[in-house]
């Protein structure tokens, strides 16, 4: 009886030592923010090979800063959103002048973000095989997928 | 004056001995299926455990138990760092699409935008 509560504990204690062994090992450590770790998964999925890799990340690397910087605008322009809306709410009517000004700039950033995540995009593009290419436009936003060819009436 | 003992007396007595009563006799096949049944789970308790024992008295089964155990544990870690990586692949794809796409945190879903 003995030694079959020792063979048991034994048994136990090597698949729990294995388990949290394989877990440690196996596990990423790479943050998803870092945009070398949103590339290598890219480069994953669509199998790319080390030139298209390497092109793909100069292209993201040289966009990238402007990307971040709409982000930022687009983020304040929301938060001017939220502070006309407080306004309308407490004080009942807001600066149209300024209102309208807020609308022109956000237009403004709107095309502009439109504009660059369509030329990352379309760039990216264009490293890629057919079939690669298919499977990464099935990862970007619709909006920034090529408008299907028109067939003629 | 006491009567004199007749010689059948003592046979009549142990046949009455021996006879069981009416319903001792209806419950006898019950009473031997139960003591059958109970014999035959104190022969099987000790046999069992014993069996058992002498499977892992053998070095070659205990080895195989305990690797089956590494692998088994092995076998459930994979399953988990597989979900652990499909989850991160998600995770991993929103950030991209959020990194080329800064209009998406806004909108939240990009299929409401119009290309």
């Amino acid at each position: 009886m003995k030694r079959i509560l020792l063979v048991v504990l034994f048994g136990l204690l090597c698949g729990t030592a294995g388990h949290f062994a394989c877990l440690y090992v196996q596990q990423p450590h790479l943050s998803n923010d870092n945009l070398d770790a949103q590339l290598s998964w890219i480069k994953t999925d669509l199998q790319l090979t080390p030139a298209q890799y390497a092109r793909i990340k100069a292209i993201h690397e040289q966009s990238s800063p402007h990307l971040l910087k709409l982000a930022s605008r687009v983020a304040r322009m929301r938060e001017e959103f939220s502070a006309f809306e407080r306004q309308r709410k407490t004080a009942g009517e807001i600066d149209f002048l300024e209102f309208a000004r807020f609308i022109e700039e956000r237009r403004r950033i709107d095309s502009d973000c439109l504009l660059s995540s369509r030329q990352i995009v379309d760039a990216s593009a264009e490293v890629l095989t057919a079939d690669q290419r298919q499977r990464y436009f099935t990862l970007v936003p619709p909006a920034l997928r090529p408008a299907p060819p028109r067939i003629p009436n | 004056m006491k009567p004199a003992r007749d010689p059948l007396d003592p046979l009549l007595d142990r046949w009455r001995s021996e006879i069981p009563p009416a319903s001792a006799s209806a419950d006898l096949p019950r009473e031997v299926w139960r003591r059958i049944a109970d014999a035959e789970v104190s022969a099987l308790e000790p046999g069992l455990i014993a069996r058992i024992e002498s499977v892992f008295q053998r070095p070659s089964f205990a080895f195989a138990f305990i690797a089956a155990c590494t692998l088994f544990g092995l076998f459930l870690a994979e399953i988990r760092v597989s979900r652990q990586q499909a989850q991160r692949n998600l995770q991993l794809a929103q950030a991209y699409v959020q990194l080329i796409d800064p209009l998406l945190q806004e909108t939240s879903t990009a299929d409401t935008r119009t290309p």
